[in-house]
Parts: structure tokens; C-alpha cells; sequence
């Protein structure tokens, strides 16, 4: 049972305000109601003197003035334990999927942090098997990949196809949180990892888009201290999705709206950077484990200058992003190639081979950039002989780095495919050397390896 | 000042007398448009029902330390400062029948064409909690819109919530209107919400949908133009209210909303109104949160029921890159894109292949249309672009496998052209597309 605060002197929907009595009372210390036999939490978020503002959990719809407030705890807590597998929580570290936990242990989401001295970067070398990402954005355990783009243009398809390939040669177990997405989503990813039998090797944690602020903006914290239960007690290399972190800076913007704080530009909380940081500083690697994540970010109104998209971008060891431009020619992944790069991109790091392919690429690519302009005015049969071998080997290149996936085996009824790191530089060579400049070009349209 | 406490006084002690102190009495301080600010409602709840003056209806939004704000909903002749408001013990709710089915209806309850309330109301919760992920199952099952272009190349399933985008008369609605139509005969509930249309555009909708004989299994939700803003914000919650009653019933439920730009400047008037802190382009900071739960009420149920929504937005200049539109597309699964350029070119329906999505695709497919359709739908895009780069090379010069690709792609466009009323079924949509594109 919990000690009686204090009365509700105020009510709007995110922001109930408590005049409290002697009792103290802190930042993130959870406060409950009854209402019509059911608790109805809040989480404490600003304090004035005797009054504090809290936000509600659920709605506050029928909720009076003079209602009496008691203290449950002093924070958010979820479970602790090897329970947390096969288990899908709610932001609050509730079960939500129908199973019981029988060993309760719980932890605090918002202790952990972690010390320079703890940090830990070495860590070996993670292929995706997705061509266009091990060539142009390779990985390294304990990376933090963002993946941005617009709205519809196949962000979570690449998230389930990275759970799916990485997963697998990975054999550690991970941690899922969905903030702010599509229930729909949430619950085929749930299917579709019960029938792949990954389920019992994942700890899934949603906050999706029909829960209010308050819940979209804890999920993450839940979702870190499962991920920490796995690195910090069990020693793994624990792979952390989440899709979509942005959410959980447009839930912290509505929540600071409700406290009536001045904002921003564009909405967001003055803390904004502050708020970011606090997450993403609990995901990095340490002696125990390791902690790769890979971070989707809405764009908003698909501008990549946006405060918020920038700032979690200030985080990343690398990104992948995906562009509505190719999207609309029907290529999958839609990667936009030169803005898609990490970190092990350096001579010294992946080898001069690969390295110098990148560059040629690259090179290839914003020539045929130019070229489409030029042949838009004066057609192809204008360009010099040079130019005409850029332009039908970079649409060789750019068919070449679409792939086949096995999560969308359903929706375009081809198999998926994993190509070998090594299989993607040869063929990369061959192309950009005219090998198969008699090969026509949509032979390399959702193929694996190129196999004549 | 003195009068007004006096009032207050009188109020409560006559309320006494009467043994009425169940239902308390306050009054107007603030008239800011239909926003009003009450004091002396100790024991209101938030989101109570309020009656204002001469019948005039609000309800409750705020619940401030020394007073509440009340949002009007209906309004009956000119509110005063001084103003009685008496509470109800009610929290706001729609009122509905299943009688409405074939008519113009209200949030209250009442038939807009004959402006009577009908018999056997009963209330519906505006907004109900969210529909817990384990309750959902996938949506697997094809829903027929009798559309070429939609129902094999970007396809819709049960529970799926396909957005419908454009330019102003780019055929938006009339892409719903077919939707709706086709749905005679297949045992499931229309429910048509108007947010923002004229009341001219009402009444022509409704003697089309008669025409066709579609009212028998259809509802249209209006908010007219001219009712309070907060109806106007409220139709939508209300109409989703009305589907889930449905759905929870084992029904199939289909709902358009009409359309949810309109839903946003309106949420963005009252939340300025109130003096909420504006974010980009002005809207409140909720506004991805205000659409998101509404369309998070579509679903296939796993006890059978289900939820298909057509939300419609409409935008400016064909750019479906601005904030509302990218919030609404980051929450459905998938988006018609209606091109004006299409449209004028007598392309009927305008959809823009190359933008439109479907994030089920073929998962929402029977085998033959799913492997049709996939195929089809890459053979055209890739024509589209194709098209583009080679538009001024010279075809004879051309390898046969483009001048093949070329005459496919316009034999498929030729075969999506499709004027309103007048769909198609499976079998025909497979013979048509058979004939051009082999599956692999």
C-alpha cells in the first residue's frame, strides 16, 4: 500500500497537479489514484513547492479535483532477470503478452549510466550479408548505425531483415523496442519471430503510436535496462533495436508542451540535446559486453536539418539512409549511397581493396548524377564514349545493390538472399571494370551474388 | 464584482433549498469564442459534460486550481459572461444508434436530414483505450475496391489503413465513393466521416451513394462546416467509437475519413485558442499523436472483426513532403498518391505509381493476384522510368528487350485506366493483366 501525498488541485489531459502535504516527494517518483477500482499512475515531472505536476499513464477522463494521491515507488521499474526473454513488456515495465513472471526482480530504468573508464571499443567485425550496406556502411560490434528516412520508404523492412540476417551468424540474444510505430508492426514482428523461433532469445518492450506521451517516452528506458541486464549480468554482444527513436524525442516534445515550458524551433523541448544524450550515453560497449544498436529516426516533413535528427545523428558510429528518390524507381533497399557511411570506412580499417572500390563508386555515381541532367536536355547518344560507360556501369552498379530479402519474401515473392562481403567486391570490381558491360542491366536487378 | 459573488451565493443556497446540489451550478467568467472559462465547479470531472445558459452544450477540457475551461459544442443563442453552467455527472460521450445505418448522422444522435434525434440512443465513449497489440492478428484477408491500380498493384487488406493523398480534385473521395460502392453485397458497415466538406458536398455524396443503392450498408458521419470547432474535432474519435462498437461485434467495418488535413487546422485553431505552445508550421506538438491513435484503431481483430480505413489528405502543390502529410504516411500502412499531372492527362484514376506504397503488398493477396501483381507492378515502374530516361532516344536504335518493355508498359497503363463505377472483379483484373504480363 502506498503513503497518502497529497489531493489533485488541477487536471489537464497530460499534466495532473497534486498539492502534497509533508511528504517528500522527488523527480520520476511514481504516484497513483483510484478510480472506479482501477489505479491510475503518474509520474512525477516538475516540482513547485507544494504543488507538483505529474503525468498520467492512462487517461484521465472522469478524474475530479480533491482526489487523494498516494506514492508507489520511487521510480519506473522492470524485470531483471533471464525472465526477460520471450517476454514483451509495455513502457512500464508491465507484461503485456498474457505470460507471468514468477521470480520477480526488479531494477530501477533510469540508474544505470556508464563511466568513461568502462567503456570499451574494441570489437570485432559484423556483416549484414546486405550488400549495400557491408560495402558502403560496414559494421563493427558495439556500433550505434542510425537509419533514417522519410515516411514509406522501407525503414522496417531493413530493420526486421538486419534482426533476421544479423541474428543469426550472432547467436547472443537482443533487445527490441518499439516506440511510436504501428501496432500492426509490433505484433507481425512478434509472429514472425515466434515462427522463426528467435522469440525466447529477445526481450521486446512497445510504446507504440496509440499510447500517449508519457508511455512513448519511457519505453526506451525500459528497453535500455533489459539490454543492460543482458551485457552488464549475462556478458553478451546484445543487438538493441530501436525503431523509432525519434518518437521518443516527439513524445518528450509533447510532454514538455503540457508543462507549458517554452520550446525550440519547431516544438521540440530546450533540453532536447540533454534528453538525447541521456539515452544514448547508456548504449556503448563495456569489458563485460557489447551493445550494437541500430537506431531507426523518422525525418519529420523529410527534413534531414531538422534539431532532433541531427542530434541523435551527433551519436552515430555510422548511418544508413534511405531516399524517397530511389524508392520511387522501384529500387529496395532504397539507400541513398553517399549520404550512407560509417565510421569503418578508412584505408586502415577495411583494407585499401575495399576502400578504393568505395571511392570508385562513389566516383561512378555522382558522375551519372550529372549525366542524367545532361541527358535529360540532349539524350544519350550526345555523351563521349567515356560518359556512355560511366552511365549504363553505374545502372548496372545501382541494380547490382538492390537485394531480395527474406522479411519481404511475402510481399514481393522472391527468396531472400545473403551475399558474402567478398562475393559484393568482386562483382563491384568486374562492373566497374567493364567485365560485364555486355551483361544487359536488368540481370543485376534482385539478384545475390552475380552468377552469369 | 459584488453582484457576481452575490450570484454565486444565491445560486448555491437556492440549489439547497431545491436539494439540486448534486448537479453543480458555476458561472461564465471568460468568453473567448466557444472557449469558456467557469468558475465555481468544485467537483466536475475532466471531460464532464456541461449544460451552459439556454441549453447550450460543452464539456469539460481543463481543470485549472481556481477554475475549468469548458469547450462548446453546441450552441444555443449568445453566451454572457455571468452565465449559469450546471454539470451533468456525465462524462462527454457520442450518442448512437444502429438505426443511423442509411443516413446523415451527428455525433448527438441526430438524423442531419431531418435534424431528429433517433430512438433507442445510447452513448459511445469519443475515445476508447488503445486496441492492445495481442488483440490484433495479420491482415492477411483481400478487400476488393474494384480498382485495377489499387487491388492488384498496391492492394488493401482487412484492417488496413491505406491513405488516399492528392491535390484538390485529383478524384480523392471519388476513390472511396467506388471503394464504398463496391462493397454492396460483401456484409460490411461504410462508415463515410466528413470533417470540413460543405454541406452542398454532403447531401451530393449521399444522393450518389442512394443511386447506387450503397446507403443500405452506409453511414455518413458529418460535421458540418458551420458546427462548433470541437464537433469538427471530435467526428472523427466519434465515427472510430461507433466502428469499434462494430467490430467488437465480429463485422468487417470499412471507415473514410474525409479529410484529415481539415482535422488538423482545426485541432491546430483550438489548440492556438487555448494558448497551447505551437510547434512546426503552428500545430500543437500532439498532432502526430492526435492522428496516430485515431488510425491505430484500424485493425484485423483476432475474434474476427475488423477495421479498414481510407483516411484522405489533401495537399498543395502535389508536395506530399510537408509535415502533416509525412506524420499521416508514417502512421498508415501504405498511400494512394493521386497526381494532378495524371489527372489532367485523363489518366483516371491519377494514382502516381511511382509514389504510392503498399506496405502489405502481396501479403494482403490471393497466390494468382500476388504473383500478377507483383510481377506487374516492377515490369511498370521500371517502364516509368525507363521511359523517362529514353524519351528522346530513338526507338529502332533500341535492343528488343526495351522495345518489348516499352509496349508492355503501355499496353498495362492502357489496362489501369478505369473511370468511376464501374469495377472490376478478380477474374476480370487477372484475365486483363494476364494477357500483358507473364508471371514469373
Amino acid at each position: 500500500m502506498g503513503v497518502y501525498i497529497g489531493k489533485i488541485i488541477a487536471i489537464s489531459e497530460l499534466n495532473v497537479q497534486v498539492l502534497i502535504n509533508e511528504e517528500k516527494v522527488k523527480y520520476h517518483d511514481i504516484l497513483y489514484t483510484e478510480q472506479k477500482g482501477k489505479k491510475l499512475y503518474f509520474e512525477v515531472a516538475e516540482e513547485d513547492g507544494n504543488v507538483v505536476s505529474a503525468i498520467p499513464f492512462q487517461t484521465v477522463i472522469g478524474l475530479k479535483k480533491g482526489v487523494e494521491v498516494y506514492k508507489e515507488s520511487d521510480g519506473l521499474e522492470i524485470q531483471y532477470s533471464d525472465e526477460i526473454l520471450g517476454k514483451v513488456f509495455d513502457s512500464y515495465g508491465n507484461l503485456i503478452d498474457g505470460q507471468s513472471i514468477e521470480n520477480v526482480v526488479k531494477k530501477n530504468v533510469y540508474e544505470r549510466n556508464v563511466s568513461l573508464e568502462e567503456i570499451n571499443l574494441n570489437g570485432g567485425n559484423l556483416w549484414t550479408g546486405i550488400k549495400v550496406l557491408d560495402f558502403f556502411a560496414p559494421m563493427k560490434k558495439g556500433f550505434k548505425m542510425g537509419l533514417l528516412g522519410g515516411a514509406g520508404v522501407g525503414k522496417t523492412v531493413l530493420i526486421k531483415e538486419l534482426i533476421n540476417n544479423v541474428y543469426k551468424g550472432f547467436n547472443s540474444n537482443s533487445v527490441f523496442v518499439g516506440i511510436g510505430e504501428r501496432s500492426r508492426e509490433g505484433k507481425e514482428l512478434y509472429d514472425e519471430m515466434t515462427e522463426a523461433g528467435l522469440l525466447d532469445k529477445m526481450g521486446i518492450v512497445f510504446g507504440q503510436m496509440g499510447e500517449n506521451s508519457a508511455a512513448r517516452s519511457k519505453a526506451i528506458f525500459s528497453g535500455l535496462t533489459l539490454a543492460e541486464y543482458l551485457r552488464d549480468e549475462k556478458g553478451q554482444d546484445v543487438l538493441l533495436f530501436v525503431d523509432n527513436i525519434y518518437r521518443y524525442v516527439q513524445a518528450s516534445s509533447e510532454l514538455n508542451a503540457e508543462l507549458a515550458r517554452v520550446p525550440i524551433e519547431n516544438g521540440y523541448p530546450a533540453n532536447i540535446a540533454s534528453a538525447i544524450s541521456l539515452v544514448e550515453e547508456r548504449i556503448n560497449s563495456t569489458e563485460k559486453g557489447s551493445i550494437t544498436s541500430f537506431q531507426a529516426i523518422y525525418i519529420p516533413a523529410d527534413d534531414v536539418t531538422d534539431q532532433a535528427v541531427q542530434t541523435i545523428q551527433g551519436h552515430l558510429d555510422g548511418q544508413i539512409v534511405l531516399d524517397r528518390k530511389v524508392a520511387e524507381k522501384g529500387l529496395y533497399p532504397a539507400v541513398d549511397v553517399f549520404n550512407t557511411t560509417s565510421k569503418q570506412i578508412d584505408i586502415e580499417k577495411v583494407g585499401e581493396r575495399h576502400y578504393r572500390l568505395v571511392e570508385e563508386a562513389l566516383r561512378y555515381y555522382s558522375r551519372y548524377a550529372e549525366l542524367e541532367e545532361i541527358i535529360a536536355v540532349l539524350g544519350i547518344e550526345e555523351l563521349s564514349s567515356m560518359d556512355t560507360k560511366i552511365f549504363y556501369r553505374t545502372r548496372k552498379l545501382r541494380n547490382y545493390f538492390t537485394q531480395p530479402m527474406f522479411v519481404a519474401e511475402n510481399y514481393t515473392g522472391v527468396p531472400g538472399k545473403f551475399v558474402d562481403i567478398d562475393d559484393v567486391l568482386e562483382d563491384v570490381e568486374n562492373i566497374l571494370t567493364g567485365k560485364y558491360d555486355d551483361v544487359d542491366e536488368s540481370r543485376f536487378l534482385y539478384i545475390g551474388k552475380y552468377e552469369g | 464584482m459584488g453582484n457576481f459573488v452575490e450570484g454565486l451565493v444565491n445560486a448555491k443556497l437556492r440549489n439547497m433549498k431545491n436539494m439540486l446540489n448534486v448537479y453543480e451550478v458555476g458561472h461564465v467568467v471568460k468568453v473567448k469564442d466557444y472557449i469558456l472559462e467557469v468558475t465555481g465547479l468544485e467537483n466536475v470531472g475532466f471531460y464532464e459534460r456541461v449544460v451552459v445558459a439556454n441549453y447550450s452544450v460543452g464539456y469539460v477540457t481543463a481543470i485549472n486550481k481556481n477554475s475549468v475551461m469548458v469547450a462548446l459544442l453546441q450552441r444555443a443563442g449568445t453566451i454572457y459572461v455571468g452565465d449559469e453552467v450546471v454539470t451533468t455527472g456525465f462524462d462527454f460521450c457520442a450518442m448512437f444508434s444502429r438505426a443511423s445505418m442509411g443516413h446523415i448522422i451527428d455525433i448527438f444522435g441526430v438524423d442531419r436530414l431531418v435534424s431528429e434525434k433517433f430512438e433507442n440512443l445510447r452513448p459511445l465513449p469519443i475515445e476508447t483505450a488503445p486496441i492492445p497489440i495481442m488483440e490484433r492478428t495479420a491482415v492477411s484477408r483481400p478487400f476488393y475496391t474494384g480498382i485495377a491500380g489499387i487491388d492488384l498493384i498496391y492492394p488493401i487488406g482487412y484492417g488496413q489503413r491505406q491513405l488516399i493523398i492528392g491535390d484538390k480534385k485529383t478524384g480523392k473521395t471519388q476513390i472511396a465513393l467506388d471503394t464504398i460502392v463496391n462493397q454492396k453485397d460483401k456484409n460490411v458497415i461504410c462508415i463515410y466521416i466528413a470533417v470540413n466538406k460543405t454541406k452542398k458536398n454532403i447531401k451530393e455524396m449521399y444522393d450518389e451513394l442512394m443511386k447506387k443503392g450503397a446507403m443500405e450498408h452506409t453511414i455518413i458521419l458529418a460535421a458540418f462546416n458551420d458546427d462548433e470547432p470541437p464537433v469538427g474535432f471530435f467526428t472523427p474519435y466519434a465515427g472510430l467509437s461507433i466502428a469499434e462498437s462494430y467490430m467488437r461485434d465480429g463485422q468487417d467495418v470499412l471507415v473514410v475519413i474525409d479529410d484529415l488535413k481539415s482535422h488538423a487546422d482545426i485541432h491546430r485553431e483550438i489548440s492556438l485558442l487555448v494558448g497551447k505552445i505551437p510547434g512546426r508550421d503552428a500545430y500543437p506538438p500532439d498532432i502526430f499523436y492526435t492522428h496516430s491513435r485515431l488510425l491505430e484503431k484500424g485493425c484485423q481483430h483476432k475474434d474476427g472483426g475488423s477495421i479498414t480505413i481510407l483516411p484522405i489528405v489533401e495537399t498543395r502543390g502535389g508536395d506530399i513532403t510537408d509535415y502533416i502529410s509525412t506524420n499521416i504516411i508514417s502512421i498508415t500502412d501504405g498511400q494512394l498518391v493521386l497526381s494532378r499531372k495524371n489527372f489532367e492527362k485523363g489518366q483516371k484514376p491519377a494514382i502516381n505509381y511511382g509514389l504510392s506504397v503498399s506496405r502489405l503488398g502481396g501479403a494482403v493477396q490471393e497466390s494468382k493476384m500476388k504473383k500478377l501483381g507483383g510481377k506487374t507492378r516492377r515490369e511498370f515502374l521500371s517502364y516509368l522510368e525507363v521511359k523517362e530516361v529514353y524519351e528522346l532516344a530513338n526507338t529502332d536504335e533500341m535492343s528488343p528487350e526495351m522495345q518489348e518493355k516499352l509496349t508492355q508498359g503501355q499496353q498495362i497503363q492502357e489496362r489501369l485506366l478505369q473511370y468511376k463505377y464501374s469495377p472490376r472483379n478478380k477474374e476480370e483484373i487477372l484475365h486483363m493483366f494476364g494477357e500483358v504480363v507473364k508471371p514469373d
